[in-house]
This record gives structure tokens, sequence and C-alpha cells, in this order.
């Protein structure tokens, strides 16, 4: 294996992405976030929620993939709809 | 779209069950259009790897003319990963290679389905790209079209085939499915891997336009519920490896993380060493089987494939065959609607009254116990695949222990992880759901 392309920021960099200015993604009011990321939504194939220094939860939206599994891991706790139409992830090979 | 337009069948989606529904539909002479919410059909399109074309082949006989196929599929291997190495089986039929090629080409799908909806394009459906779909149109508790998210994105039509994909909101929020269990979602996880074509001639053991399928179950998800798969396309591979989101939550691992332990698997990485990554992606499969199929027609509606959960996850691992057949038989039912000019449930029943007499339904029937049988059987991805290495390798071991008395020792100690009643129990159910 190459070894250019290690890290999840650089496998992202391998895709086109066209960032809408809103999110798509939202953690619900009143739901723990920092506990939700440890104990579910880590597995998110971009990583896109993660804990900065503080512990609290920062939602990268522009890196999605639109899987949908943070959605079916937390269907109580995430709020998601696709992103705009022509907007997020486009794949070149699929 | 103005007011006083409307047409004869909205489809939203374009992935093989929208755009065979909207190529069958159209040629049969309907007012059709189709909504993908992607820059182009086939932007937002994931699978493993295996186009299987049978149903293809029905609505367009000389496809192989111009679609961009990248290897027939003549080869394909089954492996039993271990932590450390694998056991497997395999088939290879070079006759696999004449025509009708066995209905199973390697494909990359954001070419393949563009090429598909240029031919959609061609039968007369009218597609607009970049037109996301988040609601109904209703009227009176009746469904009158779609709102998309969009510029005057009130579309109005007699009839609506659902197939946008696994995650179908739109099929949810009319309550033909309910959520996707997370213990029988799949999240997969995929790269698409160049590789110089002799090296993949070579190392697939395959010739000129030949490809292989390489499927990994066992210890593949690092003892989570979950397979990988390596697919030959002509000068890359698609490199990929999944889980059930419950499973994956329960053993704590990342989903890309998974597949980064994967490529560096002994059995993997020999495989793809010296490739460049070209793409990373990541789809759901919804592995519910035929007990979670969604309801499958209201009044002027029909799912089709993904969106209704027509997943085929046994051994043959099929998927765009069944989304297109389900695409086929929903379009046909709506071309009869329109000639009754009745799409009321009476009407749209008939879409899965006929489907019931294909191999998409039957298949789906067939394999109806295999979701539950994965969830109750996780020794299979972790237990059994050690259990397993250390027996073949410990028989396999030149050391001059007779065998004999190898043997017996291997099985006494082996019954000490399981009982006989187990393993013969586990065998049987696994060999009823997969095969």
């Amino acid at each position: 294996m190459s070894d250019k392309f290690k890290t999840m920021e650089d496998k992202l960099g391998l895709d086109k992405f066209k960032a809408f200015e809103k999110t798509h993604l939202k953690i619900k009011e009143g739901v723990d976030a920092h506990k939700l990321v440890e104990g579910k939504l880590f597995i998110c194939p971009a990583k896109v929620y993660e804990l900065n220094d503080k512990g609290e939860a920062i939602v990268s939206f522009e890196n999605c993939l639109e899987c949908g599994t943070c959605r079916v891991a937390a269907p109580d706790e995430i709020e998601w709809e696709y992103p705009q139409g022509g907007y997020g992830v486009t794949f070149r090979f699929g | 779209m103005g007011a006083e337009e409307k047409f004869d069948l909205i489809i939203v989606g374009g992935g093989p069950a929208g755009l065979t529904a909207a190529h069958v539909a159209a040629k049969a002479g309907l007012q059709v259009i189709l909504l993908e919410r992607g820059e182009f059909c086939g932007s937002k399109n994931v699978f493993g790897g295996i186009f299987f074309t049978n149903v293809m082949r029905e609505i367009m006989p000389d496809f192989e003319k111009d679609a961009p196929l990248e290897r027939v599929v003549t080869r394909r291997r089954w492996s039993l990963m271990t932590p450390d190495g694998e056991m497997a089986g395999e088939f290879r039929f070079n006759k696999f290679a004449e025509a009708p090629h066995n209905n199973s080409y390697t494909v990359l799908r954001a070419k393949f389905d563009k090429w598909f909806a240029d031919k959609a394009e061609e039968a007369g459906a009218m597609i607009i790209t970049g037109a996301v779909v988040d609601d109904f149109i209703t009227e009176n508790g009746a469904i009158k079209g779609v709102k998309a998210r969009m510029d005057d994105g009130d579309i109005y039509g007699d009839m609506i085939i659902l197939a946008d994909g696994v995650n179908s909101l739109l099929a949810k929020k009319i309550g033909l499915h309910r959520e996707l269990p997370a213990v029988s979602t799949i999240v997969g996880v995929k790269e698409v891997i160049a590789l110089p074509e002799e090296k993949i001639l070579d190392r697939f053991g395959v010739e000129g336009s030949h490809g292989a399928a390489y499927e990994y179950f066992g210890y593949a998800a690092r003892g989570a519920i979950g397979s990988g798969f390596i697919y030959t396309n002509r000068d890359t591979l698609s490199v990929g490896v999944g889980g059930t989101i419950a499973s994956l939550i329960e053993h704590k691992l990342n989903s890309n993380d998974l597949l980064e332990d994967f490529k560096k698997h002994p059995v993997i990485a020999p495989l793809i060493k010296g490739g460049e990554q070209k793409e990373y992606s990541a789809h759901l499969i919804p592995d519910m089987g035929y007990n979670g199929l969604s309801k499958l027609y209201a009044d002027n509606v029909m799912v089709a494939g993904d969106a209704a959960g027509f997943v085929n996850a046994s051994l043959y691992h099929e998927g765009t065959n069944l989304a297109m057949e389900t695409g086929k038989i929903a379009g046909e039912a709506a071309v009869m609607a329109k000639e009754k000019n009745d799409f009321s449930s009476a009407s749209t029943s008939q879409y899965e009254k006929r489907l019931k007499e294909t191999f998409a339904l039957k298949d789906m029937k067939k394999f109806r116990n295999l979701p539950k049988t994965l969830e109750h059987s996780p020794q299979l991805f972790e237990k059994y695949p050690k259990i397993m290495e250390e027996f073949v390798r410990d028989m396999f071991t030149v050391d001059g222990e007779p065998k004999g008395k190898k043997q017996a020792r291997l099985i006494k100690r082996l019954l000490k992880q399981e009982s006989m009643f187990g393993f013969i129990k586990t065998a049987l159910d696994v060999r009823r759901v997969i095969l």
C-alpha cells in the first residue's frame, strides 16, 4: 500500500465535495452530545462527529458522505436530512 | 413546475430501480419525470461491485455495446477470514465470459448510472438533477405530487415511485416503512484503488476482460457482524468492508478504522500493495430481509429497490438486479394503471402481485431468516474463525506428531470451547440461510 493517504482528512481529500452554507445534520436540543459521540456516533465513516479539547461535540457536516449511519445509530437524537440538491459529496467512481 | 403541468409518473431517485422504472414507463408512452438529488445520476450511488444485468438485458438487449462495464466476473471466491489468515473456496468458469456473460459485471456506479440515465432520457423520461425531494403534496389526504427543495419545486403527478435508496425518508414519511433497525442495517465503507491492469490480472489470476470477486466472511470486521470484499475493475480495485451498525457500536469500531485494518490484514495487504487510492465512500445496505421489506404500495405510490429493502445478502450478494426487477415491475404497473386511469391501491397493488411471481420476491423469501440468524450467531464472526484457524493450522503443522493423535487432541480442545451441538446447530442454521 502506498503510504500517501492515511489520515481521514487525506482520504476525504480524494472525494469531490461542494459544501452548502447550512448544515443538514443536527444533534437535537437537550441531548448529551458528548455522550452521544462517545457512545454511538464514533462509528461515522467520515468521523463527522468528534469531540474537541473541551469535550464538546463538533459536527463537520461538510465532510459528510451522506450514508445515514448516524441517523440509524441514533434516530431519536439526530435530525438528519439530505443536503441541498446538487451539493454535498459527488462520487466520481462510486 | 407550473401547476398546470402534471406528469403521469414521478420517480424519486436515479439509481437502478428508478432509472429502470423511468425507462420502462417512458418507453410505453407515459409522461415521466425523474428527480435525482445529486449533480448527476450516479453521483451519490455506491455499491460493492457487481452489477447483475439479467433485467438490464431484458429491457435493453444491446446494453453491452456502450455500457461502461469494467470486467465480466468469471471467478468468485469466498474466504473465511481468521485473525491471522484465511480458508477459502471458489469457482472459476471461463464459460461465464461467453454471452450472456452470466449477467455479472463489475462496474463503477458513477459512470454506469450516468450512462443508464442517458438511456432513460433517450426512452423519453425527463430527468431533473440537483433536486432533493423532502415531502409530498397532498390534497384532502390524497397524494398529488412531491415537493422538491428548489424554486418551483412542487411537482404534480398521478403516480409516484419511490426509488430514493436505503434511507428512503419519503417511504417512512407516509408510514410504508419503519426506521431502519441498527441490528440489520450494514454500513459499508469502500475505497477505489488504482492498480496497473497487468498487476490486477496477475494477482487475481484472470485474463483479458475477465474479473474476480473476492468476498471475506468470518473475522473480516474484527469480530463485528460483517464482511469484506475486493472486486476487480479494469484498472482499479473496489475494496471494502462493512458491519451492522449495532455490532460496530457494540465492538467500539469506527467504520473507517475497520477498513484501514482490513487493508492491513495479511490476506488483503499483498493484493492491494502499491495501489493508489482514488476515492473513499460509504453507504448503507438494508439487510432486514424479506420480513423487513417495506409495504410496497399505497394509493398513487409504489416503493422499489433499496428504498423497499430489496437486497439478497446471502452468499449470492445480489442487489442491483433486485432493484432493476422491482423498478421494472413498478414501471409496468404504472403503465397498466394509466391504461385503466385508476391510480388507487387497486392498481398499485398489481406491483406486489406481479412481483410475487419474480425472482426478486422469491429470493427474498427464500433467505428470509438470514438477518435473524446472523444477528443471533455472533460466534460466526469471532469465536468460530479463531477456533477454525487454530484447528486447521495445527492439523497442517508438520512437527512429527501422528495425525490421529493430533486430531484427538485438537477435537478435545475444541469441544472445551464449544459443544458439538452448538457447532452443528450453527452449521445447519447458516447453510439454510446462505445457500
